[in-house]
């Protein structure tokens, strides 16, 4: 870039400079040229007048003298030329220089030196010999001549020599130019080098930085303001290493907690467990309002006990200790075994499931257990929030991936509730009477489920038109998703 | 029928003792994985019930210990998702594990499961390769050498040796062994077949009692 911006301003001066040498010089020869030519025109003038011309023959001779005698040998050429339309004297030569072609003086000038009165005409021309062609001027003044009346007198000025001159300087500035501008490229490389160098590796280490690796520092020689930079750049790696370090021990901290609690919770649970379901199956001799007691007491110890085991499973999940048992399994029949521990359910709710599958088996590398419990999630889910109305699992794939969907008509949610849906604990309606005991962690184990199979998850719902849940996992492990086999089924073509 | 139950938590170690009596078992207890040696031998129980996490000293050990002196029935007592203690346990010789919070019929369940003789026997003795299996005496010799197995390996064996022609899938040797009527771990017969392997087989990596059909199961003998 500096040498860049360097080149332009050296050429542009360059130019300048070489364009107003070749203007003062053309200036120069100018004024000379056209002084040589007053002189000429005078000496030819003296000549005609102070010569005794009686006849055509020695006005001949006479004007053939004159022009060799204003020749300058290789930079100045005379014509004489006659005006044309003179009646007298009609055999009278015009002399001309003896290399002159002079058909290379223009009409134009010609025109004007003989409307000029004693003004001189000029012009600048290119004049070629054998070799090249070098620029020239002709300059013209009409001369009167006794006897045989108006000629023109023309001298061609070659400036073939100011040209060489104006060649040799232009060529100078060139080189000049490049030796300056290879100086300036030279010397901007090694001064932008020492002070981008700490930068350019001040920008290296703070990319690192972005990409996580604090413990990366930067050199903090020096005290200008780059080592200031990379200090600071230090320290600000420092502070988010703490910080990081920080949370990620209340992370753990918290995280072991969870398990902890829910560990040691076990225990217990196991005996009020076993407690709750020897009471629960003497409840027949027990009067009315213990018997209750004891069916309230042994329903609410399961649903205790599946929120118990949701939260370790959360927590598992937290702390990063879940391998799924991958095997190649069929998803459709995975899909049957949700659907029959469901039914008892749904029977309850008074809800039709209908099934969409394709025929054969669908294999899919996934982990059957986790899978099928996801599949169960949703369906409960559905049949809870369905209002009794149909719904529908359907199953499809295309070799690459396999999608379900799970779709309800019941309440549907709005924006805001869809993006909530995932929530730990979050209900769509914290007011509405619950019949199955949802532990209320059931849709983000779901979610954590289908991410550890690389898989999706999604949600499409409408207010009181119905929510679709749309599951696609790849065909195998290693796959990356691009598309679902199943559109997310807009609740409308349910019926 | 006398069962061991060991466990360092006073309320489900009565608990646990409570659904045993109203199943018609009698029950002993010990609190401490220390002491279940002494107490075990004392007692001379007909099954062990055995927490893993216990103080003193951890259930996996106890379970080696008792293994080493007798073939009785060990049931080990866990938490959920702690694989490696259920591997580490049945590797130790137990043949079956709860995970705890379970159902006082599932304790029963699995506790008459592993008490139960072996019925239904119309032959007495049953050859399989070099072994001769003496059915009533639970009693298994190779030439006039006698194997010592236990209850639960001898009842694998017998079940795969009683129909040599039939390959047994892991569901169908859990339903028939260990008597679970719904999925359960297949990694209960995978140790135990090798465990079984470990004492029947000349070498037990190139087994020719009791092979492997891939992908399938298993079968006595090599057909």
């Amino acid at each position: 870039m500096t040498v860049l911006l360097s080149a332009i301003a050296t050429f542009t001066l360059g130019g300048f400079m070489s364009y107003t040498l070749a203007d003062g010089l053309y200036e120069s020869r100018l004024e000379t040229a056209l002084e040589d030519t007053s002189s000429a025109v005078n000496t030819v003038n003296r000549t005609l007048s102070g010569a005794a011309v009686s006849d055509e023959t020695t006005l001949q001779t006479l004007l053939n003298s004159l022009v060799p005698t204003l020749e300058e040998a290789g930079s100045r050429k005379v014509a004489l030329l006659r005006s044309p339309g003179q009646p007298q004297l009609q055999l009278l030569q015009s002399p001309v220089s003896a290399d002159l072609d002079f058909q290379l003086i223009p009409d134009e000038l010609r025109d004007a030196v003989r409307q000029g009165g004693n003004q001189l005409s000029y012009q600048a021309v290119e004049l070629s010999s054998d070799q090249s062609t070098s620029p020239g001027l002709i300059v013209g003044a009409p001369v009167d001549v006794p006897l045989a009346g108006q000629f023109e007198l023309y001298l061609v000025f070659d400036f073939f020599e100011s040209q060489l001159t104006l060649d040799y300087v232009q060529q100078v500035l060139t080189i000049g130019g490049l030796i300056l501008l290879a100086i300036i490229g030279v010397v901007s490389y090694f001064v932008t080098r020492r002070l981008v160098k700490p930068v350019l590796k001040a920008v290296e280490v703070s990319e690192e930085f972005a990409k996580g690796d604090l413990d990366r520092r930067v050199s903090e020689k020096g005290e200008d303001a780059v080592s200031t930079l990379a200090r600071s750049l230090n320290r600000m790696a420092r502070s988010l290493q703490q910080q990081i370090d920080q949370l990620d021990q209340l992370s753990k901290m918290q995280q072991r907690f969870v398990s902890d609690v829910s560990h040691e919770l076990r225990t217990p649970m196991t005996t009020i467990k076993l407690a709750g379901e020897v009471i629960f199956a003497k409840r027949d001799d027990l009067d009315p309002s213990l018997r209750r007691s004891a069916e309230l007491l042994h329903d609410q110890i399961s649903r205790f006990e599946q929120l118990l085991a949701d939260l370790l499973e959360i927590s598992r999940y937290d702390a990063k200790a879940v391998t799924p048992d991958i095997e190649s399994a069929d998803l459709n029949g995975i899909v049957g075994r949700a659907i029959a521990s469901i039914e008892p359910l749904a029977m309850n709710k008074e809800t039709e499931i209908q099934i969409d599958i394709p025929s054969g088996s669908v294999d899919v590398e996934l982990d059957p257990n986790r899978i099928e419990r996801l599949l169960r999630n949703l369906l409960a889910n559905a049949v809870e929030h369905g209002l009794g109305k149909p719904v529908r699992i359907s199953v499809a794939t295309d070799g690459h991936a396999s999608a379900v969907t799970v779709s309800d008509q019941g309440d549907g949610m709005d924006q805001e509730q869809m993006d909530r849906v995932f929530d730990r604990f979050w209900r769509a309606d914290p007011a509405r009477q619950r019949s199955v005991g949802g532990t209320g962690l059931g849709l983000a184990i779901a979610m954590e489920d289908a991410l550890l199979h690389n898989g999706w998850l999604e949600v499409a719902s409408e207010k009181n038109k119905g929510t679709t849940f749309r599951l696609t996992l790849p065909v195998k492990t290693g796959y990356r998703l691009t598309d679902s086999p199943l559109p997310m089924q807009s609740t409308e073509e349910l019926a | 029928m006398k069962i061991l139950v060991v466990d360092d938590d006073n309320a489900l170690r009565e608990m646990v003792g409570i659904v045993l009596d109203n199943a018609g078992y009698q029950s002993v207890f010990c609190p401490d994985g220390a002491q279940a040696m002494v107490v075990f031998e004392e007692e001379n129980p007909d099954l062990v019930l055995l927490d893993v996490m216990l103080p003193g000293e951890d259930g996996v050990s106890v379970c080696k210990k008792i293994r080493a002196v007798s073939g009785i029935p060990i049931i080990m007592l866990t938490a959920r998702g702690e694989t490696e203690d259920v591997v580490n346990g049945l590797e130790a010789g137990a043949d079956d594990y709860i995970v705890k919070p379970f159902q006082p019929n599932e304790l029963t369940a699995r506790v008459k499961a592993r008490l139960r003789p072996i019925s239904g026997s119309e032959t007495s003795v049953i050859t399989v390769g070099p072994l001769v299996l003496d059915v009533q005496g639970h009693e298994v010799k190779r030439g006039e050498q006698v194997i010592s197995l236990t209850p639960l390996e001898f009842k694998l064996l017998y079940t795969l040796a009683s129909k040599p022609n039939l390959v047994f899938s892991r569901e169908m040797l859990l339903d028939q062994v260990w008597e679970y009527d719904y999925k359960a771990d297949t990694r209960l017969v995978n140790v135990h077949v090798q465990r079984l392997r470990a004492k029947v087989e000349d070498d037990p990596d190139n087994p020719k009692i009791v092979t492997t059909v891939r992908g399938i199961g298993y079968r006595a003998g090599s057909g």
